[in-house]
């Protein structure tokens, strides 16, 4: 299958401490990976960087993203060329409508491809279709955007946009993290949806849980900033019995 | 563009006004001098230099006056003029007041606005100014109100040179309300000010002030808001906000609240902040694919928002979000110098 994407070696530091030590990861289209890891391993450090939030610093290594080097792309240019980041944290807007960010976004991708923005009813008719993959209410577009949200409402909203603009690769960050067992339910099943054979998921998670819903492809284990540890699905459920000692001790 | 209306014959030939506002009478003053009669059953004296617009008791205007204001190349002199604005007691009307120039010429202008309303009357004021970068504009407002009366006023400084907005409110009868909300958009080496003085005179009266203001370049703004609360006012109720946010390192906003109370049973608030643009909003909404003018755009906007919120005119909040949209996105200034015409 294509490799969606390549990192080789890659180095991120943030105020000048060194975070990520040398990644080298490939997921190739049709493949769910999962980056287990206990805190502080770097896991959400290597979403932003891939997502390219500026304060990080990348002092070594490349990304390669569908041919591309990911690492030159601006943060929207990596959104246009098929790259989602679902946020641990969503960010709360004020005043920007749900409606109007998303709608923005989606004609933005669309402009991108030559395509004419959609109609309001055009869009309205996606949004819904899209709302009910993660069980949402329409009625929610027209509040600020994650103003006022529950936690679980926030990460349905992640997934909501995922699905509005289609990405090839999503990576998600601690999706399940702030989930009661009904709002991972949904979420996953929002996920595994959304799963073709042309795209792919990265999830990010501290907890074997999410992988009982989203079942991974490939497991990796962050350790301070290294990739200590790949294997098949198994290994999520060896973390959870044995916790991350047994590997940090094989590794070192 | 099609369906402009022009002034009446005798005046300005080249100005123009987009189709107005549904359910709107439109006044034009050229160089401070009305271009019209009485209107319906709304009272107009002329004066040599400006108007008063009288509402009688009683009377509620249904309609929108809009009274657009233009300074042209036929006197480029620098030119006072006042308006006075009477509504007696249960009246109410609905006032747009625009501001324009129309040609390039250095343009002074000081404008005394006085605005006197009755016992429960009703006044809806919104004031729009766009005017060219060559332009300085002083507009001082002196409003009073009477007992359980209702002021909503809001002013928009969408383009202008130098313009400053002097506003002072008496509120002389008890139960009286006054709502002032400013939105001021400036950029290049623009400057605006708001001096806004509210007088609690007598007691159970309520102002609320919300100024924003959205600075890029090197603009210099500067807000300073004084609310005086009389020693018998008691059950005063008195908030001020004054919010800026900078889009760029070289610009200033200056913010002065400046609260005397005598009276000591009172709620009297104030604040005032001056920020840039949020990162992590901007992140966010670039990691869905919106490019980063857009974002910055989205965010300017819904920081605006709050001080147009109240506009109780659906389709004049709605025309107004657009210019700001416009104004934003840098379509206002054709050249150095001008600013387009929009009322």
């Amino acid at each position: 299958m294509e490799n969606l994407i390549e990192i080789k070696d890659l180095h991120a530091s943030i105020n000048g401490k060194e975070i990520l030590k040398g990644i080298n990861l490939t997921v190739k289209a049709g493949e769910v990976h999962a980056i287990m890891g206990p805190n502080g391993s770097g896991k959400s450090t290597l979403s932003a960087v891939l997502a390219g939030k500026e304060n990080y610093e990348v002092t070594g290594g490349s990304v390669t993203f569908l041919g591309r080097n990911l690492l030159e792309m601006s943060p929207e240019e990596r959104s246009w060329a098929g790259l989602f980041l679902g946020f641990q944290y969503p960010i709360e807007i004020p005043g920007v409508t749900n409606v109007n960010f998303m709608k923005t976004a989606v004609n933005e991708h669309r402009k991108q491809n030559n395509l004419p923005a959609l109609t309001a009813a055009e869009y309205l008719k996606l949004m819904r279709e899209k709302l009910a993959i993660v069980e949402m209410d329409p009625a929610f577009s027209s509040r600020g955007v994650n103003v006022g949200f529950s936690g679980g409402e926030k990460k349905r909203n992640e997934i909501f946009q995922m699905a509005m603009l289609n990405p090839r690769l999503a990576i998600l960050d601690e999706t399940d993290s702030g989930l009661d067992v009904d709002a991972l339910r949904i979420v996953a099943n929002g996920v595994n949806k959304l799963k073709t054979p042309q795209n792919a998921t990265i999830v990010i998670t501290h907890y074997q849980r999410l992988l009982d819903y989203i079942v991974p492809d490939i497991v990796h284990v962050l350790y301070k900033g290294r990739i200590i540890k790949t294997s098949g699905k198994e290994l999520a459920l060896e973390v959870e019995s044995r916790g991350y000692d047994w590997l940090i001790n094989e590794s070192e | 563009m099609t369906n402009y209306i022009y002034t009446p014959d005798n005046n300005n030939p080249g100005f123009r006004c987009r189709v107005p506002l549904n359910n709107t009478v439109q006044l034009f003053v050229a160089d401070g001098i009305m271009q019209q009669e009485n209107i319906g059953e709304i009272s107009i004296q002329q004066q040599e230099r400006g108007y008063t617009l009288h509402v009688e008791k009683g009377k509620n205007i249904p309609e929108l006056l809009q009274i657009i204001s233009v300074r042209t190349s036929a006197n480029t002199r620098p030119l006072d003029f006042s308006s006075r604005f009477e509504l007696e007691s249960c009246s109410s009307a609905k006032l747009l007041l625009c501001s324009h120039t129309l040609s390039e010429d250095n343009f002074a202008t000081n404008e005394n606005i006085s605005v006197e309303i009755g016992e429960n009357a009703v006044l809806d004021l919104v004031m729009m100014q766009n005017e060219h970068n060559n332009s300085i504009h002083n507009a001082k407002f002196d409003i009073s109100l009477a007992a359980n009366s209702l002021l909503r006023f809001h002013i928009v400084t969408l383009h202008g040179g130098e313009i400053t907005n002097t506003i002072n409110v008496n509120l002389n009868g008890k139960g009286c309300e006054c709502d002032l909300n400013g939105l001021y958009l400036a950029n290049g080496k623009q400057h605006i000010s708001n001096k806004v003085n509210i007088s609690h005179n007598v007691p159970e009266c309520h102002s609320n002030q919300l100024f924003k203001g959205i600075l890029e370049d090197e603009a210099i703004t500067k807000f300073s808001g004084t609310i005086l609360v009389a020693k018998d006012a008691q059950k005063t109720e008195a908030y001020q906000a004054n919010n800026n946010l900078l889009s760029s390192d070289f610009a200033k906003a200056y913010t002065q609240p400046h609260l005397e109370i005598y009276a000591d049973d009172v709620k009297c608030s104030h604040g005032a902040t001056v920020g840039s643009l949020n990162e992590d909003e901007l992140f966010y909404m670039r990691s869905r694919g919106i490019s980063y003018n857009e974002a910055k755009l989205l965010q300017q906007q819904a920081f605006a928002y709050a001080a147009l919120a109240k506009i109780n005119n659906p389709e004049l909040l709605d025309r107004l979000g657009n210019l700001v949209e416009k104004r934003l996105r840098g379509e206002f200034s054709h050249c150095q110098n001008c600013s387009t015409h929009c009322c």
